[in-house]
C-alpha cells in the first residue's frame, strides 16, 4: 500500500511538468543566481571594483602619487569627475573661490545621485606637493564622500589611503636614515657607494633593520613607486627597485581589517589625515530602511499583482469570462478593468508598507510624498501590465502560479529586491536593468536616500511606464485568444 | 409554444450553412436552423457533436469560418415609437458555475447585471424578480460557494436574465443537480418562455428533451442529422411510434396479421401508429392455438431515435 501511495506521487510528479521544473530546476535556478552574484558580484569576487570617484582642485605630485597609487589596487576603479562650471558671475577671488566650491560639491552630489561611484575621494585645495616628515608638520587631509550606501567602500578606500602615506612617509624616512647612514659611515659595508656593485649596497647578509629600524615592517616600506620587489631573500636589490605595497595584495576582507585596525591607530598616523563625509546625512533619516521597504514592497508587488490577474485564468476556466464577453463589457473593458484594480490595488500595497515604515522607523515620507507617489504609480502600473501578460500568456492558474515564481523571485534576485545592488557587479547591475525591481529601487532611492530633484526620475519613470504601455498594448492582443476560444 | 404559432412567428436567430473549425478540427459543418420567440429547443447530441462550438458561435465568443448568423432585431413592444426595433439580447449560461464564488447571491446579481447595462432602481427592482424565479430570496445575503449544488446551478441561470434576455443559451443547465431542483429550472425556462423569450439549450438528459422541448435538434459530428419534435423525429427515423412483440417458445406455425416473424418465427413484431391500436392487434391472439410467452410494448423515444441517426459506437 505504501509502495502504491509513493507510486501516485510519482507518477502525477511525471504527468506535471512544471512541478517538475519547480522541484528540480528551481533550486538550480537560484543557486546560479545567488552564486553569481555572490561568487562575483559582491566585492568579494574579481569582478566587482569599488568605484572611486577622483576629486582635486590642483593636482599635485604628491596627489597624482596618490591618484597613481589608487589606479594600481586591483580592488578599486579610480576615475576623476569633472567639475561642471558654474553659470555665476565672479566678481572677486572670494566669490571665485565659493563658486567653485559650490560647483564641486554640485557635481559631487550630481555623481552620487547617478550613483557612478561607491566613494568620492576629494582633495582639499592646499593639498601639498610632498610628504614632509617632521614633527611640525600637519597630516595631509584627505576627504572621502560617500553616499551611505556602500558602508565596506570607506573602509576599504581608507586602507588604502593609509597605506599609500604610510609608504611614503617611510620612503622620506628611509631616505633620512640613509643620508645619515651614508654620512657616516663613508668608505666601507652598506655606506660604501653604490657603484659599482649594488649588492654591497644591499647585502642580505646583513639585516636591513640595521638601517631601518627595529621594525620589521619597515623593510616593505622602503619603496619606490617605479617597481615593485621585496627585500627579504633576494640577493641583489638596486635601490630603485621596490615592493609593492602589502595592500594591493590583500583580499577585500583583510583590507577591511586593515581599514578597522588603521582607524583605530589613526591617531598615530600622522602622515594623513582622512575625513568622512555624507551630504545626505544631515538630512536623512533611515533612508536604509526606505529602500528595504520599496525592496520588499516590489517583490510582494509583483507577487501579489500575478496573483490578481490569475483571476483573468480562473474566470476563463470557469467560464465567467465568457459570460462577460458575451455581456455588454468587451475584452477591452475587461483586460483594462482588470489592469485598473491591479494598479489600484498595488498602489495601495505599497502606500501601507510605506506608510508603515514611516510610523515605526521615521523614513519621512511627508517629505518626500510626491516624489514616492510618482514611483509607486509608475512602479504599480508596470507591473499590473506585467501580470496581466503572463496571465494572458499562461494556460492555467497553475502554469502562472509556476511561472510566476521563476520570474519573480529570479526578477527580484537580480534587481536588487533581496541583495543590495550596490554589492553586485556592474556586470549584474546591467543584468538587473531588465527588471522592474531595479528601476523602481533606483527611483525610490534617489527620492528617500539621496533626496533628488522629482526631475531625476524621469529615466525611472519613463522605463516602468514606458513597460507598462507597451507590456499592456502586447496584453490586449495576446487577449485575443479568449475570443477565439 | 404550439407547432402552428411556431411556423408563423419569425425567428429571432437564424443560422445559415455555418462552418467552424476549432483546434484543428471540422466541428461545425454547415450548421442552419432557425430559432423562434417563446420556443424551447433541445439540442442533443453526442460529446464532441459540436453543441458547445455551436453555442460560442452563436454567442459570439467563436466567428464561423463561413457562413451566417443572424440576430433578427426585436421588436419589444415597448412603446408607441414607430421605430423599437433594437438590437436581440442575448443570455449566455455555461456549463460550469460562472459565478463568483466569493460574492453573495446579492452582490453577484449586481455586478453580472450591470455587466448587462442595467442599473439603478431597474437592476434593483429586477434583482427582486429574478431572486423570487430562481427560488433564491432567502439565500440573498449567502456566499455563493455556502449554497447547495441546485442553488448554484440557478444562480447561474438568474445571472444570466437581468437584462431580460430575447434569446438564452444554455450549456446543460442541469448537470449534477437533484430532481427538485431540476424541475425547478425547467420551469424557469418555461416562464422564460411564456414571456417570450427563445431558449436554445444543449443537454445529454433525454428525458428532458423529451419531456420539455419544443423541439429538437440531434446534432453528430458538425452536422444536424436531425430537427422536429419527438414524434416528428420518430416517425422520420423509426416509423411508427409504438412495437409490440410477441415472443413464443417454439416456432408459431400460423400467421398473424399486421405481425413480421423473424426467421425462426419465435419473435413477432408490429409497429402501431397510436396506442389506440393495441387492443385490435392484440385480438389477433384469439387465433393462435399457442400462447405467447411474454408480451412486450414498447414506445419509441429519443434514445432509440438518437441511437438510430448517431449509432451505437463510442464517442469522446
Amino acid at each position: 500500500m505504501i509502495l502504491t501511495i509513493l507510486r501516485i506521487l510519482f507518477l502525477r510528479l511525471r504527468n506535471n511538468p512544471l512541478e517538475l521544473v519547480l522541484v528540480f530546476v528551481m533550486p538550480v535556478v537560484f543557486f546560479s543566481i545567488f552564486a553569481g552574484i555572490f561568487s562575483k558580484g559582491i566585492a568579494t569576487g574579481s569582478d566587482k571594483k569599488l568605484r572611486v570617484g577622483w576629486i582635486a582642485a590642483h593636482e599635485t605630485a604628491l596627489s597624482l602619487g596618490l591618484r597613481a597609487f589608487l589606479e594600481k589596487n586591483s580592488t578599486l576603479q579610480c576615475s576623476s569627475l569633472i567639475v561642471k562650471p558654474s553659470l555665476a558671475d565672479l566678481e572677486d577671488e572670494a566669490e571665485e573661490e565659493s563658486v567653485a566650491e559650490i560647483e564641486i560639491e554640485a557635481t559631487i552630489a550630481e555623481a552620487q545621485r547617478a550613483g557612478r561611484y561607491d566613494l568620492i575621494i576629494r582633495l582639499p585645495n592646499d593639498f601639498p606637493s610632498q610628504l614632509v616628515d617632521s614633527q611640525d608638520s600637519t597630516p595631509c587631509a584627505v576627504q572621502l564622500v560617500t553616499d551611505g550606501q556602500n558602508p565596506m567602500a570607506v573602509a576599504m578606500v581608507t586602507s588604502v589611503v593609509r597605506g599609500f602615506f604610510a609608504q611614503k612617509k617611510a620612503e622620506v624616512t628611509a631616505e633620512q636614515m640613509m643620508s645619515l647612514s651614508l654620512a657616516a659611515q663613508p668608505s666601507s659595508g652598506y655606506g660604501s657607494p653604490r657603484e659599482p656593485n649594488e649588492s654591497q649596497y644591499f647585502d642580505p647578509a646583513k639585516n636591513p633593520s640595521q638601517f631601518f629600524g627595529d621594525d620589521p615592517d619597515s623593510r616593505f616600506i622602503v619603496t619606490n613607486l617605479d617597481g615593485v620587489n621585496s627585500v627579504n631573500g633576494v640577493s641583489n636589490v638596486p635601490k630603485e627597485w621596490a615592493i609593492a605595497p602589502p595592500q594591493a595584495e590583500l583580499t577585500t576582507e583583510e583590507l577591511l581589517e586593515t581599514a578597522l585596525a588603521d582607524t583605530t591607530e589613526s591617531e598615530n598616523d600622522e602622515a594623513v589625515s582622512i575625513s568622512v563625509e555624507n551630504p545626505q546625512a544631515a538630512t536623512q533619516e533611515n533612508p536604509r530602511i526606505a529602500m528595504y521597504a520599496a525592496g520588499i514592497a516590489v517583490l510582494f508587488l509583483l507577487f501579489s499583482s500575478t496573483g490578481n490577474a490569475a483571476a483573468l485564468l480562473e474566470e476563463a476556466e470557469s467560464g465567467t469570462l465568457d459570460r462577460i464577453l458575451v455581456s455588454q463589457a468587451g475584452l477591452f473593458h475587461i483586460v483594462t478593468g482588470k489592469w485598473l484594480g491591479i494598479l489600484l490595488l498595488g498602489c495601495l500595497q505599497i502606500t501601507v508598507m510605506f506608510v508603515w515604515a514611516e510610523l515605526v522607523f521615521r523614513i519621512q515620507l511627508a517629505k518626500h510624498i510626491v516624489g514616492f507617489c510618482i514611483m509607486t504609480f509608475s512602479t504599480a502600473a508596470a507591473t499590473a501590465s506585467f501580470a496581466m501578460l503572463l496571465a494572458t500568456l499562461c494556460k492555467s492558474r497553475a502554469q502562472l502560479n509556476a511561472v510566476s515564481v521563476v520570474i519573480i523571485l529570479s526578477m527580484s534576485a537580480v534587481g536588487g529586491s533581496m541583495i543590495p545592488r550596490f554589492a553586485m557587479s556592474d556586470r549584474m547591475k546591467e543584468i538587473g536593468r531588465w527588471t522592474f525591481n531595479a528601476w523602481a529601487l533606483d527611483g525610490y532611492q534617489k527620492i528617500f536616500w539621496f533626496q533628488s530633484p522629482l526631475t531625476s526620475l524621469q529615466n525611472e519613470v519613463a522605463v516602468l511606464l514606458g513597460s507598462s504601455l507597451v507590456l499592456g498594448v502586447l496584453t490586449l492582443l495576446f487577449s485575443g485568444r479568449w475570443k477565439r476560444g | 409554444m404550439t407547432e402552428s404559432s411556431a411556423t408563423t412567428v419569425s425567428p429571432v436567430l437564424t443560422l445559415q450553412n455555418v462552418r467552424k473549425t476549432y483546434r484543428g478540427r471540422e466541428a461545425l459543418k454547415g450548421i442552419s436552423l432557425e430559432l423562434r420567440p417563446g420556443e424551447l429547443l433541445g439540442f442533443f447530441g453526442p460529446n464532441g457533436a459540436g453543441k458547445t462550438t455551436m453555442i460560442r458561435c452563436i454567442s459570439g465568443l467563436l466567428k464561423p469560418d463561413s457562413g451566417k448568423i443572424i440576430r433578427h432585431p426585436f421588436d419589444h413592444g415597448d412603446d408607441d415609437d414607430q421605430n423599437n426595433d433594437e438590437p436581440i439580447r442575448l443570455g449566455l449560461v455555461p456549463q460550469n458555475l460562472a459565478v463568483y464564488p466569493d460574492l453573495t447571491v446579492q452582490q453577484n446579481l449586481e455586478v453580472f447585471g450591470r455587466l448587462e447595462g442595467v442599473s439603478g432602481k431597474a437592476l434593483k427592482h429586477r434583482i427582486n424578480e429574478v431572486l423570487e424565479w430562481a427560488a433564491l430570496k432567502d439565500r440573498t445575503q449567502s456566499l455563493t460557494k455556502t449554497l447547495s449544488g441546485g442553488m448554484q446551478r440557478r444562480l447561474n441561470i438568474a445571472c444570466s436574465v437581468l437584462h431580460d434576455p430575447d434569446i438564452l443559451l444554455l450549456d446543460e443547465p442541469t448537470v449534477g443537480v437533484d430532481p427538485q431542483s431540476r424541475e425547478r429550472i425547467y420551469e424557469m425556462m418555461q416562464q422564460l418562455t411564456a414571456d417570450g423569450a427563445a431558449v436554445l439549450l444543449t443537454t445529454h438528459q433525454l428525458e428532458e428533451v423529451e419531456t420539455r422541448c419544443d423541439r429538437i435538434v440531434v446534432m453528430d459530428h458538425g452536422t444536424i442529422v436531425a430537427d422536429g419534435t419527438l414524434s416528428e423525429l420518430v416517425s422520420r427515423t423509426i416509423g411508427q411510434p409504438h412495437r409490440v412483440i410477441l415472443r413464443f417458445d417454439r416456432p408459431c406455425s400460423k400467421p398473424l396479421a399486421a405481425f413480421a416473424f423473424d426467421e425462426p418465427r419465435t419473435t413477432a413484431t408490429c409497429s402501431l401508429a397510436s396506442m389506440k391500436e393495441l387492443p385490435q392487434v392484440l385480438s389477433v391472439l384469439k387465433q393462435l392455438d399457442q400462447e405467447p410467452s411474454r408480451i412486450d410494448v414498447r414506445s419509441y423515444g429519443l434514445q432509440d431515435v438518437f441511437l438510430e441517426l448517431t449509432g451505437r459506437s463510442l464517442r469522446e
